[in-house]
Parts: C-alpha cells; structure tokens; sequence
C-alpha cells in the first residue's frame, strides 16, 4: 500500500502548493488591485482613521490638515481658506481626491514608498501611523492677492505668478472657484448630491483653469514671434526697423490684417521695439511670415507649448501651437490668433523665461515633503525645462517688453502708476475669440518685476475681459504689489 | 538505539506556547495599547493544558511523534488568539465594529473547549493503546456515524439550522456539529470495512485503455458511499462536507486496493454529482457563480460579499499584514468561522498565513509518515485516511476563502471558533499520535514478545 501512500501524499503536497501560490496571488500580486476595487470598505474607513499630512502655503499657513471629529477616533479634512486655495489643493473626499490632495497622495496618507522606514519605526514604537506633510510654493500673499483681484470684480479667469529663477509657482487662483470643504462629507449620498450640483453648474467651479483651460494668448504670443525673429537672425536687434502697413492683405486670402482701432503703426517701418510696445498685429503678421511656420512651431515649443506631459505635479493641459506652413494662416499664428490655444500658466512662463535670461525653469508647486518626524523625504530642487533663447535674445526681448510698461506710448503705460518704485516688464494681449470672433475678447497679461533681477513673473487671462491692459494688467499689479511688499 | 524524542517534544512545545503568548500580548498592544487583561490567566491555562497533555504522551505514547502535539498546540492558541482579536474590536473602544455574533465571552469558551480538547485526546491515547484496538468496532462506528449524520437531517430546522447549514444539534444553549466526529468515525468505519475487502475490490473486471475496471458487483460500496455524500448535501446543504466524506473514502479504496481504477471512478462521480448538483439545487450553482465572479456587479452583492470581504482583507495585508489589532477584519462576516484564515492573512501577511498553512501541511506530512511507516495495514488505512481528510478539508475552506475553488462552508481545524471542530480535531491528532507511535515503537526482543501480545485488556 506505500507506494499509493506516496501517491496520496504527493496529491497532498499539490494541494498545499496550489493553496500557496494562490495566496501569493492574493495577497502579493493582487493586493493594489483589490485595493482599488470600489466599495473596498477597508481602504475607505482606513484613510480616516489615520491623520493625513498637512498641507502647508508658504512655510507655515496650513491650508489643508486633518483634524479630529470630536468624541470620535475619525479624522475630517478640513480647508481653512477653502476657494482661495481650491486651484491648488483641490480636495479629498471619501470618493477620491483632486489638486495636490490627488497628486501628492500617497505622501499626504503616509502609504509613499519614501515613508515606508519611518513607518516601520512608528511602528515598534507604537506611534500611531500619519502622513507626511507637502509644503508647496504658494506664497499666501501672493495667492489671496491673485484671488481677491479675480473674485471683488467676478471675473472669469485665472492668474498665474512664478519664480522666474527656481519655476516655483507663487499663486495659481482661478475664478469662479468652490469651497473644498463641501466635498470633507462622510456621508456618500451627500458627497454624490454636492458633486452632481457643482459639476451642474455653468460656471464650471471645478476647472482649474490656470492649468487646465487653454485661450488664445493674443498679442502676448508675439513675445515668442520676436524671440523667433531675434534667434534666427531675421531681427539684428531691437532698432531694426520692420515694415507695419496700416493694412496687410494676407496672401492666398481675403482676409485683412489691421492693427488695433484700425491705427496705423508709427510711420509704417518702425524699430521692432516701437511695433512691440505698439503692439502692431500687421508688423508682427508679416515678421512671422518672414520667420516661417516651422521655426515659430519650434520656439513654441521651446517656451513649453505643445508639451502635453507637464506636470507641476498635477498635470496641465497642452498649451498648442499648431504647425503651418500657408502664409495666412501663419500670419494669424503669430499674433497670437487662429488656433493658438495656451494656459495661464504658459503665459506666465513667457515672461519667466525672458526674465531668467532666456532659461525656462520647470515650474513646481511642491517645496518639499517633510515626514511626521519632520526629516525631508523629498526637496524641490529646480531644474531647467528648456532653454528658448540665449541671454542676448532674451535682453532684446526685457527691453521690448519694459517699453511695454515704462514707454509713454506702450500698450501697457497705465499700470506703469500703480507700482511705484519697481519697474515693471510685460506684454499685453486682447484676443479675439469665439466663431467669427463673435465672442467678449478676452484680456490677456504676461509681465515679470522688478526688471532688474526678476522676482516674480505673472500671467493672466480674463474670460471675456476686453482689453488686456484695462483688465488683466491691473490684476498682475496687484499679486506683484502683495508679493513683493509695496503698499 | 531509537530514542521517543519526548524531550524534542517539550522544546518545541515551550517554542509554541510562547509564539501563542506573544501573539496575545500583541494584540492588546495593537488593539488599545496595553497588555490584554486575559493574559496571565488565558495564558497560564493554555501552558498547562498543553504540558498536561505532553506529560501523559510521555506515560500513554512515548514513541509517538514529537512534532504532532506542538503543531496542533500552536494552531490551536493562535486561534485562541484570533478569537480574543475579533471578540474584542468595537469593545471598549477598540477600534472596529461589534461583531454581535461573537459574544464577549467567546475566548473564555474557546479556552474550555481546548481543555476539553486535551481531554478527549489524552483519553483516547489511555482507551485506545492500539490502533488494531479500533479495528473491532468497524461496523459499530459506520453505524454510529450514519446515525450522527442524520439526526440534523431529521431533527427540524429550529433545532439543528444555523445560518442555513443543516448540521447541527441544537439543545437550548448547547449545540454541536455532529458530522465533525462522524468524519473520524467514517475514518475507522471505512479503514476496517476496506482492509476486509480490499482483496475483492482488487480483483480485476475488464480492461479498458489500459485500466483495470472492477467488476460491476464490487462498486456497490462507491455508489452507497457517493449516495450517502449527496444525500448530505441534498438534506444538510453542505457541501463541503459531502466533498470531505467522499473524497477521503475515494482516496482510502485506492491506497487499499492500489487501483487506479477507483479513482477515476471516484472523480468522475464527484464531477457528474457537483455538475448535477449545480444544476439542480439553486445554492449550489450559486457557490459556483459566486467563485467564478465574485466582483461581477450582476451578483446580488450580499451573496459575494462574504467571499469579496475576505479577498479584500487579504490584499489589505499584504506581504507583511497589518499587524494583530490593527486590522479591520471585523468586516467580514462570520470572520470567526469559516473565514479566520483570512483574518490571518489580513493581520499577519501573506507571511503569516503561508507559516500558518505550512503548519497544517506538517501535521499532514507527519500523519502520512506514520502512515507509511506503520506495518499493520489498519492503522495504515486509517492514518492515511484521517492526513488526507485534513489535507482536504484544509483545501477546501482555505482553497474556498481564498477564491480557488467554489466556497463550502466547513470550519478551519484548530483555527475555527466552537467546540465540535475543535474536539474532533484534537482527537484525530491523538489517532494519528497512536498510529505514530506504533510505527516508531522499536521491534521489542522475541522472548519479551510473547508476554507484550497479551495486551488486551484495555479494549
């Protein structure tokens, strides 16, 4: 009878070994996936249990922390200065998460691998498990300044500051906005009735639009047009005169180019600084043609347009600058016009890049990462994103773009009052929008101050918001003046 | 010069004790912080129940085995353990849901029956001196076992349903599982009857591809057997027991006849009856719908989600688990029965839980060695039949929690709350000590030989 024993016995061995790897299955292979299954009770009730990090604007404003419910061992995320921040944060709700609660989450809940040594600590010293704090950019001056301009006149639309030198975002408001507090619900009928309403809404209070909404950059796009002209030597330097009729016939259709009010532009040839601070659409339509499709596709891109991988770390939309080659239709491009779509954010980064001497740092919302014991588990260490122009080019373009504000004459002359004591640079914009450009033209603004060593650089779009520098203007002066301290 | 490795024994049961002890210190810790209350009583009772237990293998099995009772001992404490765990979330502030299932005195209870456990085993070690002992009540114990399987069947539902399995016998506040002791009585039951017959069932009828067939008259024990299986599951709506029973009686014909023959007619049985079964009763082809989809959203989610909390427990856990107490297996039903398992997977890791099963497949293989090493074909039959059965039924429940084979409720041995299980398992680990140490027992002189035969008396 052994040798059928030994039968048995093997019968046995292969169902223990067929038990073993199924569970490996389980619980080694399968593990995140029956953790993303919805309804996965355990993973729901889990992230209250513990006290997610914080997440903190300018070193010590908390903008987001989880407190104790009281009379409960539950934790409730709580957003002390809720739609101020909303762009930024997002939210984290018992569904999911948007904004740095959804990009940094794994750190904010304590389950990033970087976190796994100090959690093993916590846990033969019996601390109870809790994530670890992000520490983003954001200067709260500069945000609420950002925020204040956007929400006291109800404007549509989204302000962007960054620090030309390091890439780090200063202020990223966006207007209308929402209060992330409503989506801290427990209850899931509540959370579901909240999200239905919101995302009802016309006024579209959930989209980032500073990252996630793209408008034609209008005149402001002629920053990269001249960069263009300048890097491939059609431009020597800013006293080259370029021809600006009063009117240009675009070729191969019927279409007319003309500059603002119909104007004529100086005595029809003037310096390119002169069409610049003009802001002359018939010069800088004909220079692009000069250019030609594909070198202004390819400095587009060097300003961070068609980049559908950035991530700050929440992901951006693509700024595009489609590629042409028809001279009408590259004529438009270059101002801007056409189908040039960019975020508030690439408008900042215009500015930022001529401000940094013609070196694009990549911009970054997060600081750096401290665990619960306050060691740094991650440090932003600026990086270069791309090098559009070289210094010389960039200070052809600082020039141009002060004239913008400083130059009696410039597009951008009014805001020049406002900032006393600190010179300001920048590009207006007022783009034309909707099918046959039926649509408000929307007001565009990119600048940077002080011109001499750039402390911060701004982008801003108004939906709808008519002149770039009646409207967007005044609100970059206003992040600059909190930012920087001038009263 | 063999030696009875009694000293062996002791160490590794010392080694048991205090894994069963840290573990319960454990979970006071993870739970609120503090030491478990229960700890010096629990864990004094438990050390010595189990060195009662190791001083009578001494004086009533000194050959036996050294690893059985240490192995049996752990399992037994770890569920102990897990009892206390789930017993005590949501309870003084605890974390965690009340399981109003458990009561607050489960571990308590648990405690008694394990001491009732080592009684059983330590009494059937004294009663029972040699496994041949057994062979006389062959028939007395088939029919005892008949007998224990259909009492809940003929009992009504109010006296012997819990939670829709028709197995219990229900007198007011005291209730037991009766099929888990006919499962050893079946075990002695099938090992005499198959050693009588086994040279009938042998005979060949006629060969086809190469396979001896039995002739058609000698399959009238597989076909009572199979009938007698199926009516378990038809009259109790247990599946996994009706397996159970089946699958060791297969297995025992085939090491008895060496055929086979029987066994391809063993599984083909087995899968014509589940087929049929699944077609014919709606529960069975549930279990069936449930293993293949268990996520699918056409499944009324209360009929899965037992099953679905336990999977997702385990992927909770992890390689390392959670650790005792900081889990939350309390969200999945009856966690305390049929799905400990994965309450251990859930709180110790896929570590924990391969050490746990390791553990079982240690007892299995020393059960199975016994069985090869003893000479006497009975007890040879038997402790064969009683390793495979808990081979088996460890398959079939973890096999079922885990979602490798279509879940059957039947309980975890060692692991499982309640009494029944936790008796009969402890008995059956005193039957395959006996055999064991019968095996190891060293051939004793011929001259003293003669005086040793007389040994009858106990019977």
């Amino acid at each position: 009878m052994n040798r059928a024993l030994m039968r048995v016995s093997l019968a046995c061995l292969a169902m223990f070994l067929l038990l073993l790897v199924n569970v490996n299955y389980v619980q080694a292979f399968e593990s995140s996936g029956l953790a993303g299954k919805p309804g996965n009770v355990r993973v729901f009730n889990q992230q209250f249990q513990y006290q997610r990090g914080a997440i903190v604007a300018g070193g010590d404003t908390k903008i987001a922390e989880s407190r104790l419910i009281k009379g409960t061992s539950s934790y409730r995320r709580f957003y002390p200065d809720g739609p101020v921040y909303a762009p930024v944060t997002g939210y984290d709700s018992i569904y999911g998460a948007t904004g740095i609660e959804a990009a940094e989450g794994s750190e904010l809940s304590g389950s990033a691998p970087g976190l796994d040594v100090h959690n093993l600590i916590s846990l033969f010293t019996g601390k109870p498990k809790q994530g670890a704090s992000v520490y983003l950019t954001i200067s709260p001056k500069a945000q609420q300044a950002a925020y204040q301009a956007l929400a006291s006149k109800g404007y549509v639309g989204s302000v962007v500051a960054l620090d030309p030198s390091t890439g780090a975002i200063l202020a990223m408001a966006s207007y209308p906005t929402f209060n992330p507090n409503v989506y801290t619900t427990l209850s899931g009928v509540a959370l579901d009735r909240i999200d239905k309403r919101l995302r009802a809404e016309k006024s579209q209070p959930l989209l980032n639009r500073a990252i996630n909404a793209t408008y034609p950059p209008g005149s402001t796009f002629k920053i990269v047009t001249s960069s263009t002209a300048f890097s491939t030597q059609k431009v020597a330097n800013t006293s080259s005169t370029i021809p600006a009729p009063t009117n240009f016939q675009l070729p191969g259709s019927s279409k007319v180019l003309i500059n603002d009010n119909n104007e004529a532009c100086a005595d029809g040839n003037p310096p390119i600084i002169e069409a610049f601070y003009l802001s002359c659409n018939t010069a800088f339509g004909k220079l692009g043609i000069a250019v030609g499709g594909p070198a202004l596709h390819r400095y587009a891109g060097r300003f961070g347009m068609n980049n559908p991988g950035l991530r700050i770390p929440l992901p951006v939309s693509p700024s595009v600058f489609p590629l042409e080659t028809d001279p009408d239709f590259v004529a438009l491009s270059a101002i801007g016009q056409f189908n040039d779509q960019v975020t508030p954010l690439q408008e900042a980064m215009f500015a930022a890049a001529i401000a940094n001497g013609g070196k694009l740092m990549t911009p970054h919302l997060v600081q750096q990462v401290l665990a619960p014991d306050l060691t740094v588990t991650q440090q932003a260490q600026p990086t270069v994103l791309a090098t559009p122009v070289t210094p010389q080019v960039a200070g052809n373009l600082q020039q141009m773009m002060t004239a913008v504000v400083q130059n009696p004459a410039g597009t951008a002359y009014d805001v020049n009052k406002s900032v006393a004591g600190v010179e300001i640079a920048g590009k207006t914009g007022t783009a034309q929008n909707g099918v046959n450009n039926t649509g408000l033209n929307d007001a565009v603004f990119t600048c940077y101050a002080p011109t001499t060593n750039p402390k911060i650089a701004v982008g801003v779009i108004v939906q709808g918001g008519g002149y770039g520098a009646a409207t967007a203007a005044p609100i970059a002066m206003q992040v600059i003046r909190a930012y920087l301290g001038i009263r | 010069m063999p030696r009875g490795r009694r000293r062996t024994e002791l160490l590794m049961l010392v080694f048991a004790v205090a894994v069963v002890l840290l573990a319960y210190a454990s979970v006071g810790f993870g739970l609120n912080g503090k030491l478990p209350p229960g700890l010096l009583a629990y864990g004094l009772t438990f050390a010595g129940l189990v060195l009662a237990a190791h001083l009578a293998v001494r004086r009533l099995a000194p050959w036996a085995d050294p690893l059985l009772l240490p192995l049996a001992a752990l399992l037994n404490g770890l569920g102990i353990v897990m009892i206390y765990r789930l017993q005590e979330s949501g309870r003084g502030g605890n974390p965690g849901n009340v399981i109003s299932t458990l009561a607050p005195t489960a571990t308590a209870y648990q405690v008694v029956y394990s001491a009732v456990g080592l009684a059983v085993f330590v009494a059937l070690l004294a009663v029972i001196r040699q496994p041949r002992v057994l062979q006389r009540y062959t028939y007395t114990l088939g029919a005892i076992a008949l007998v224990l399987l259909a009492i809940p069947a003929l009992l009504p539902a109010s006296m012997s349903s819990v939670n829709g399995a028709k197995v219990w016998i229900i007198i007011g506040r005291f209730s037991i599982q009766p099929e888990e002791f006919a499962k050893l009585a079946l075990a002695v039951f099938f090992a005499g009857y198959l050693v009588a017959k086994r040279d009938v069932l042998a005979l060949a009828g006629r060969r086809v591809i190469g396979i001896d067939l039995p002739r058609a008259r000698d399959l009238g024990p597989v076909l009572l057997a199979w009938a007698a299986s199926l009516l378990i599951l038809i009259f109790e709506t247990d599946i996994g027991t009706s397996a159970l029973f089946f699958g060791m009686f297969v297995v025992m014909i085939y090491i008895a006849t060496q055929r086979t023959s029987w066994l391809l007619i063993g599984i083909l049985l087995f899968v014509f009856g589940s087929y049929a079964a699944g077609k014919l009763f709606t529960h069975v082809g549930e279990r069936f719908n449930i293993w293949l989809h268990p996520f699918a959203g056409q499944n009324p989610s209360h009929n899965a989600y037992q099953l679905v909390q336990g999977l997702e427990g385990m992927g909770f856990g992890g390689i390392l688990g959670s650790g005792l107490g900081h889990g939350q297996p309390y969200f999945t039903p009856l966690v305390q029965s049929d799905f400990i398992v994965t309450a251990f997977g859930e709180e110790l890791g896929l570590a924990g839980l391969m050490a746990l099963l390791l553990v079982f497949g240690l007892i299995v293989q020393r059960g199975l060695r016994a069985a090869i090493g003893v000479t006497d074909p009975f007890a040879k039959l038997l402790a064969a039949g009683l390793s495979f059965v808990l081979a088996l039924q460890i398959f079939v429940i973890v096999g079922g929690v885990t979602g490798l084979i279509p879940l059957t409720g039947i309980t975890t041995p060692f692991l499982s709350q309640g009494g029944s299980s936790l008796i009969a398992s402890w008995a059956l680990i005193a039957l395959l000590m006996r055999v064991s140490d019968t095996a190891r027992q060293p051939t004793p002189q011929p001259i003293q030989d003669e005086g040793m035969t007389q040994v009858v008396r106990t019977g």
